[in-house]
């Protein structure tokens, strides 16, 4: 057993042999920090595997190991514990405490890979057992894991120290004395006089023939190690695995490096992120109008998704399907604005979360990111990153490790399933962002499924190279616009049996509604600005009466008149003179589009006829630019003069309409 | 603040003046928020109970207050915070958030405007650390925890909406509707623009978010503010001439702050000697205000330029508005020079050339678009800026302007 220790400028480097053919010596010049060793490992010993993150290797017990046929696989049979940074995010505060940086819990879920390959072996480390109560030792060596409880993927329990050492009967000792450097295993007698700890020798420096050599062969691994060992040892119990270096203590640590500048405050870190609590309490509804608002506000979470059962149903049964299969997948789900998508996912993943949670699927993670809400498309990858494993990351750094994540092999992975809303905000030029969401659900470690979301039914033709298309597949969702049914059945089920909404009234919503865009949140606007007109209009305000029809056509009104015409009735006389003027002169013309010179010349003899004195240049200029900046008319830039150019911005005979009216 | 009130305390004439022209200017200056909003009231009720309900209950809201300029947009809403404002409940409980399209000029700067001013956590002293990116996150977790009955309401106040949706995406309006239409913090928000076309300006994932309510508020007929002003004032509306010169001032705009402008004219006149504002003051007053400027700036001319011009408005007759240069301008002159046979006016051709760029400099005439620079000057094609209506008012008031100069104007054919 070797570690490194010390040593910034030595090299250490130890070989240690079964049988004399395989001797090796191993230098490696990776840096001034680091060096290569060989070590054998053993049944009952604990391990760090390889894993997607450096820091943080798995751990895993090692129970058995084993050569496949051909001799050629190295695996190793393990019992798995699990870091604290490896239970889900959401999970964690189950834990009722923080986590010690070195603690790790005995593993006790399922859907999980025993298996190993030798070669992502890293190196042997040290398991302690501690009692629940207990605390964490002082002793902070980075070999010394701690284990107090065990995690099945929903709870924490205590353990005992037989569960953990289960299968082991050799590392009882070091039980009781965790402080002292790690005790070897006991091993096979060729090795044992080698896995001293303090026979760690200092060699001589290399000379530099080696070191080249060495540096050569710095691909050397077990395999190439263990492939001429033939069928002899394919059950041994020992492996020879290379040591890897512990490179995070000596990595510059870039997050804690105390920026020394005590003038400039920094942000507090973890700062939480909330808005204040009210000093009173919000009112409760008073009346049923008052009630019937609050349900028929958009942000209302309805009970049930009535009229998107069928949408539902397929998209439920992809996901679960997925979630069981263990494979990953995308979707894309398209759909007018309004018309229920993002809500629907979010209900299938309240169903399947619900499922999970008592065992009719295997867990699963979701993840949820908006193309709208975020600054800048690759912000997508530290946002997934966060909500996955509340790591902080630059962009480029975050996608790195999600690239490393779903593509490299683990053991315990659960389903990821990850939705992204405003999928067409998430284009760039190179696309590459929604390249790799559409490409890592088809890696066969990622067990990722990738629900998008846009508004358009043609997005992936429309506006993606033909690789990330493909790789979006053909899983395609499309929601139609509510019909007037089903929008009256949305509002009845939002209002559950209050009596607030006449029938008629109602209808006659969701008709107009659905005969202009089907878009439901509209609809539930215009209804809870009927209550609103109702309440206003009752003569007593503690009994107002049903929302009627005639409060339902006021709000129809409201929402759907067009603000022009509003505007040009109350403009005042000379504006309403000029914009006959341009009407007039278009006419004249047979364009649509005239200089204001000419337009004046119009202004001046329609005043004549009105009986008004003729205004002037300059005034006729301001009134033009008052129509402007309306938007009324668009008008070229103002330093033009009497030479810009005029055009009106509304249909000439909304303006008609308007001033006849008058 | 009667002018009769202030002379009743016997102080000297002088004072009294200084003083009406110091309350007075303060009124139409500083826009005080007058007692009760006249005009507006449905959308005073309307807008009032909106925001009530946002602070009281916790409802989240979005108003968009659309009307052309000077209309009294913001003297509502400020009206109606007052107002709010004025209850125990509300004013403990709600938070207000300023933000003006004119000074946030991108999603960055009004994301750390919004969090300033709420005062979250990662606001140290008056600067706010972090990223856009992470700004946003962190807005946003903040606006998500909140939810509608325990967190204290926000009110975004957005002046100069039609300019935020100019930004990048829209990502900030977006959030912010979004925010609304879900079970978080609860939050109103109150757009205010001029421009009606403003909900085309949004991208359609918008407007649905927008709960479209929109209210204009009409303007107010200029005579009611007139009641505020004394008797003398009183009489002067009962004026004719006056009442003609308000008429059309109205007539011409629905403008509140230009009435307080025309208004200003008036009231500084008012001197030692001559107490009160007069009929023939309001008059003067509608004259500057009325006053065209390019035809003022013709009084400035010499002859030379004056001919010039009205050589170009015989040529824009002649080949209806089509652009001239110097070399057909010089040519029309010299054709009127030849008939009068007197050689008064006989200019070399430097000086005309000199008097032709002066004109250019005033943008009297300007450069046809795209003329290439390269044109020697007097083949350079140009436009006249003036109208004939404007040149010729500008011959009737020109000082000793020479009849033969003013009849050639006035012919029909140079």
């Amino acid at each position: 057993f070797v570690t490194q220790r010390s040593g910034i400028s030595k090299r250490y480097s130890e070989s240690y042999v079964t049988k004399p053919l395989h001797i090796f010596s191993g230098y490696r010049p990776c840096g001034p920090f680091c060096g290569g060793c060989t070590a054998f490992i053993s049944a009952g010993q604990n391990i760090l595997i390889e894993g997607e993150d450096e820091d943080q290797p798995y751990v895993a017990k090692v129970l058995k190991l084993m050569g496949d046929e051909s001799g050629q696989q190295k695996k190793a049979l393990v019992r798995w514990f699990i870091r604290a940074s490896e239970v889900p995010l959401s999970k964690r505060k189950l834990l009722g405490r923080d986590p010690h940086p070195q603690e790790i819990f005995y593993y006790k879920g399922r859907s999980c890979d025993d298996e190993v390959d030798a070669e992502s072996i890293i190196r042997p480390v040290q398991v302690l057992h501690l009692d629940a109560a207990a605390p964490f030792p002082e002793s902070c060596d980075e070999d010394t894991l701690f284990v107090k409880m065990s995690w099945d993927s929903k709870t924490f329990k205590a353990v005992t120290s037989d569960q953990v050492d289960s299968g082991s009967a050799d590392s009882a000792p070091s039980h009781l004395k965790p402080s002292l450097p790690p005790s070897p295993p006991c091993s096979p007698p060729a090795a044992a006089p080698a896995t001293q700890g303090p026979s760690c020798r200092v060699l001589p420096t290399p000379d530099p023939a080696v070191m080249r050599k060495a540096s050569c062969r710095e691909t050397w691994s077990s395999r190439s190690a263990m492939s001429a060992g033939k069928a002899g040892r394919m059950e041994a119990e020992l492996l020879i695995i290379r040591l890897e270096s512990i490179r995070n203590r000596l990595k510059p640590n870039s997050t804690l490096s105390p920026q020394a500048t005590p003038s400039t405050p920094r942000t507090p870190h973890r700062a939480t992120p909330s808005i204040p609590c009210r000093s009173l309490p919000a009112r409760r509804p008073a009346n049923i109008l008052e009630e019937a608002r609050i349900r028929l506000h958009v942000s209302a979470v309805p009970e049930s998704l009535p009229c998107r059962e069928a949408e539902f149903q397929d998209i439920y049964n992809f996901v679960e399907s997925k979630i069981i299969d263990g494979t990953g997948g995308c979707m894309y789900i398209s759909g007018v604005p309004g018309t229920g998508k993002t809500a629907t996912v979010h209900e299938v993943m309240r169903c399947l979360q619900h499922a999970a949670d008592v065992d009719e699927i295997p867990p699963f993670t979701f993840v949820e990111i908006n193309g709208m809400k975020m600054t800048d498309p690759h912000q997508s990858y530290v946002q997934i990153l966060q909500k996955l494993t509340g790591q902080k990351a630059t962009p480029d750094h975050a996608a790195a490790l999600l690239d490393k994540k779903f593509s490299s092999p683990t053991p315990r992975r659960e389903t990821t399933v990850l939705l992204v809303d405003e999928l067409d905000l998430l284009w760039t030029r190179k696309q590459n962002v929604m390249y790799n969401l559409f490409d890592w659900p088809t890696r066969r470690q990622a067990r990722l499924v990738v629900l998008t979301i846009a508004n358009t039914m043609d997005l992936p033709e429309r506006i993606m190279i033909n690789r990330v298309a493909s790789r979006l597949g053909l899983t395609r969702m499309s929601f139609q616009p509510y019909t007037f049914k089903q929008l009256q059945q949305i509002i009845t089920s939002r209002l559950d049996k209050l009596k607030a909404l006449d029938q008629d009234a109602l209808q006659l919503v969701s008709r107009k509604v659905a005969a202009l865009s089907g878009d439901a949140r509209r609809c539930l606007d215009i209804c809870r600005r009927a209550t609103e007109i109702c309440e206003h209009a009752a003569a007593d305000p503690s009994a107002p009466g049903l929302v009627g029809m005639s409060h339902v056509m006021e709000a129809l009104n409201e929402m759907f008149s067009s603000a022009y015409t509003t505007a040009i009735r109350s403009a005042s006389v000379q504006e309403q003179l000029f914009l006959r003027a341009v009407i007039a002169e278009f006419r004249r013309l047979g364009l649509e589009e005239a200089t204001f010179q000419q337009v004046f010349v119009q202004h001046q003899a329609l005043c004549r006829v009105e009986g008004l004195q003729p205004v002037s240049v300059s005034e006729g200029l301001s009134v033009c630019q008052r129509l402007g900046a309306c938007r009324l008319l668009l008008l070229e830039p103002s330093r033009l003069g009497i030479l810009q150019r005029v055009r009106l911005n509304v249909s000439q005979d909304d303006v008609l309409y308007a001033l006849k009216a008058d | 603040m009667s002018k009769r009130k202030v002379k009743d305390a016997h102080l000297p004439v002088g004072e009294c003046i200084t003083q009406l022209q110091k309350i007075l200017r303060e009124r139409l200056c500083n826009q005080q928020l007058p007692e009760k909003p006249e005009g507006v009231g449905a959308q005073h009720k309307h807008l009032l109970e909106l925001l009530r309900r946002t602070a009281v209950h916790g409802e989240s809201n979005s108003v968009l207050i659309v009307g052309p300029r000077g209309a009294g947009k913001t003297m509502l809403l400020k009206s109606v915070l007052r107002e709010l404002l004025e209850e125990k409940e509300v004013q403990k409980n709600l938070l207000q958030v300023q933000l003006n399209g004119l000074l946030q000029t991108d999603d960055r700067i009004a994301l750390k405007e919004i969090t300033r001013q709420l005062h979250l956590e990662n606001v140290v002293g008056d600067k706010v650390f972090g990223s856009f990116a992470e700004n946003l996150a962190f807005l946003l977790e903040a606006l998500k925890k909140g939810d509608r009955s325990s967190s204290r309401p926000v009110l975004f106040v957005l002046d100069e909406f039609d300019l935020f949706a100019h930004h990048k995406n829209q990502t900030l309006l977006y959030n912010l509707f979004d925010v609304s239409q879900s079970a978080q913090a609860p939050i109103a928000v109150v757009g205010l623009t001029c421009r009606l076309d403003v909900l085309e300006l949004l991208e359609k994932r918008y407007i649905e978010r927008v709960q479209t309510q929109l209210s204009l508020p009409q303007d107010f007929p200029d005579e009611k503010f007139a009641k505020d002003w004394n008797e003398s004032v009183k009489a002067l509306c009962e004026d004719k001439s006056v009442e003609e010169v308000l008429l059309r001032h109205f007539n011409c705009s629905r403008d509140f702050r230009s009435l307080h402008m025309f208004l200003m004219l008036c009231l500084s006149r008012v001197t030692v000697a001559k107490p009160v504002v007069k009929a023939a003051d309001v008059l003067e007053a509608g004259r500057l205000c009325f006053a065209d400027a390019k035809a003022d700036m013709l009084h400035g001319l010499s002859i030379l330029e004056l001919c010039l011009i009205i050589a170009m408005k015989h040529l824009n007759d002649v080949y209806e508005g089509e652009p001239f240069n110097l070399q057909m301008v010089h040519n029309e002159f010299k054709k009127f020079l030849q008939r009068k046979s007197n050689s008064m006016y006989n200019f070399e051709q430097p000086v005309v050339l000199k008097a032709f760029e002066h004109l250019q400099q005033l943008e009297l005439i300007r450069p046809v678009d795209g003329s290439s620079a390269k044109t020697q000057r007097e083949y350079q094609l140009m436009r006249l800026m003036l109208d004939n209506s404007q040149i010729m008012e500008a011959l009737q008031k020109y000082p000793q302007c020479p009849t033969d100069v003013k009849q050639w104007a006035m012919s029909a054919f140079g």
